[in-house]
């Protein structure tokens, strides 16, 4: 079958040595003709992230790749676009070949002389091109593999015979005025914030551009090339300087750091299991309680509204962690976050305790860190169930209102839950409890021993095996331990509303704390 | 000249791993059952289990800590030298 050779218009290149290669990738090795070639022919995919022809292209040969592979022919798509953007281009649209890219003037593209996106031109062993496809050609494309089957003395799987069978590509960004290239590149030549979505840099809201000089400042000197670890799913490295450029995206201020990466740290500890958390079905979000100093250094609301708007730290240093996980760690919602419903608290949830208003210790005191410290603690959890309780008039009525709001948190009848279940107690509520002078412990015993209910109410539709095994009188209680009962303080001072926040269940994850880095003392 | 920007991806590229061959068949290969721990997953694997040892398979069964993680190490280790062949059960 005669390929449709035709990149520049007048066949220049065809059947001539193919020009040497002027492209980055992400390995420390270059990307060469002979290196492509080793296997016995290079099929190399001129493409452009805006070009939907190009999409096209991608998605039709991208599952191809692999067993091109083991028969000798080595794909590789090169972009005229920046490296981060072919790279997620070249993973949204299922290219599984090789990924390279070219800054402008596009010289790869200007050394092939394309006029076209997408081009596919078959390269043999001997660096001759053996053929070329302009635009979508599906027939054409078949004829080009081909080729490289006859030549490599292997069968080569081709695209499905799927409509569109032709389309025609876009312009080459190499067949555009240089001048115009530029200006179309430029800053300020396009919308920065627009281009955020396109990267695909966002949790959905508009970001800040994590341009090179607000990353820098978030970072306050540090070593940007620092690793926190890997974050799951994907395991990208959580490099500070990716921490920071997520603390840029959310809005934070640079003062706000130090959280954004002590809460990093906290997510990525093994025992937080994160890696459950990010890919799970459930709705699960990773909850950030702040305590200590640094709450009033940078204006964290503990007060009125504590689990709602209005306040740039609470809302972004939340934000920060949750793009870290979705954005280093791959978990976006619909790719590898599977949640089925998730919850506004996946957009990012801190929460800073009142100390000064509670009359116990706060959490991170609990927790065995010294009360002047300032901690990051992260709980795998649920969306809150406001509580409301106007009317208890002694602390016996009000724990027991409390404690069975969480009857229902996961489930009516998955009892006892090992998980955690956060109270964030109201300022009225807790007055309550300090004027009777109930400790956190007291109250959380009182709280567990409350919610129980036989075996036999509890056996309708799932449960646990516990329940299964358990004599239809025994009484079950909610949870396994008093210990699964969290208790901080935080809120306005008028209104008794208190919350619960139900766990992230069956993945083993452990609540963590992390000291807040304090420069200079 | 675009802006200069600080991507929170990872972009480094992880070269895809080709599939192992597809066996004809399972008459005398060993195939190793991996059970995650998700509800009902061990049932799964029993019916699997019966129908390769019907086929002439010889099996093993192994199991993960918890499903919600990654298989330890010394799991996949134990995987990889146990048989030619894997089966993992996967929800509930």
């Amino acid at each position: 079958m005669e390929p449709a050779w035709r990149a520049d218009g007048d066949g220049g290149l065809g059947g001539g040595p193919a020009p040497e290669l002027d492209v980055h990738a992400t390995g420390t090795a270059a990307v060469t003709l002979p290196g492509l070639t080793a296997g016995g022919c290079a099929l190399l995919v001129f493409v452009s992230e805006h070009c939907p022809t190009s999409a096209l292209a991608l998605r039709r040969l991208g599952p191809l790749c692999a067993a091109w592979a083991h028969a000798g022919l080595t794909a590789i798509a090169i972009f005229e676009d920046p490296l981060d953007v072919a790279i997620r281009t070249a993973r949204r649209l299922g290219w599984t070949g090789q990924v390279a890219a070219q800054e402008p003037p596009y010289p790869a593209s200007r050394a092939y002389r394309l006029a076209t996106v997408p081009t596919a031109v078959l390269v043999g062993r001997d660096g001759l091109v053996a053929g070329a496809v302009v635009g979508w050609d599906r027939r054409a494309v078949a004829g080009l593999l081909g080729e490289a089957a006859a030549r490599l003395g292997a069968g080569l799987p081709v695209p499905p015979e799927e409509g569109p069978l032709t389309k025609p590509g876009c312009s080459s960004k190499a067949a555009i005025d240089p001048d115009l290239v530029a200006a179309m590149s430029a800053d300020g030549g396009g919308d920065d914030l627009e281009e955020m979505f396109e990267r695909g840099w966002t949790d959905g809201l508009p970001v800040i551009p994590p341009t090179a000089e607000r990353v820098a400042a978030m970072l306050g000197g540090r070593d940007g090339g620092e690793s926190l670890g890997l974050v799951p799913p994907a395991m990208g490295e959580a490099t500070l300087a990716r921490v920071a450029a997520c603390a840029v995206l959310a809005g934070c201020r640079p003062a706000y750091f130090p959280v954004v990466a002590a809460a990093a740290r906290a997510v990525l500890d093994p025992a937080f299991n994160l890696h459950g958390q990010a890919v799970t079905t459930q709705p699960a979000g990773q909850l950030v309680v702040v305590n200590g100093p640094v709450r009033e250094a940078i204006g964290l609301n503990s007060g009125m509204g504590a689990l709602g708007p209005g306040f740039r730290a609470n809302l972004t240093i939340g934000r920060a962690v949750r793009l870290l996980v979705s954005l280093t760690g791959g978990a976006m919602p619909g790719a590898m976050d599977r949640a089925t419903l998730g919850q506004m608290g996946k957009l990012g949830f801190c929460v800073a305790e009142d100390e000064e208003g509670s009359p116990w210790e706060p959490l991170h005191v609990e927790r065995g860190f010294a009360a002047g410290r300032s901690v990051v603690t992260v709980i795998g959890s649920d969306a809150p169930l406001s509580i409301s309780d106007h009317r208890s008039r002694t602390p016996e009525d009000l724990a027991y209102v409390l404690a069975w709001a969480a009857a229902s948190a996961w489930s009516t009848n998955w009892w006892p839950l090992a998980e955690p279940s956060v109270y964030v107690i109201c300022p009225e509520h807790a007055q309550m409890f300090r004027a009777a002078g109930w400790t956190k412990q007291r109250l959380r015993e009182f709280m567990f021993d409350a919610v129980r209910k036989p075996a036999r109410l509890l056996l309708r539709g799932e449960t646990t095996p516990a329940v299964h095994a358990a004599d239809p009188g025994t009484l079950v209680p909610k949870w396994a331990s008093p210990e699964a009962i969290v208790l901080l303080v935080a809120g306005g001072e008028a209104g008794r509303y208190s919350a619960v926040l139900g766990p992230c269940t069956g993945m083993g994850s452990r609540i963590v704390s992390r000291e807040v880095e304090s420069r200079g003392g | 000249m675009a802006a200069d920007y600080v991507s929170p991806f990872d972009e480094r590229v992880r070269a895809a791993e080709p599939l192992a061959p597809r066996p004809a068949g399972v008459a005398g290969r060993r195939v190793v059952l991996l059970d995650i721990r998700k509800n009902r997953g061990a049932e799964f694997l029993d019916r699997v289990e019966a129908l390769l040892t019907a086929g002439g398979a010889a099996t093993a069964r192994v199991t993960k800590e918890i499903f919600s993680k990654p298989a330890a190490l010394g799991l996949i280790d134990e995987i990889a030298s146990g048989g030619g062949l894997v089966v993992e059960a996967l929800a509930d």
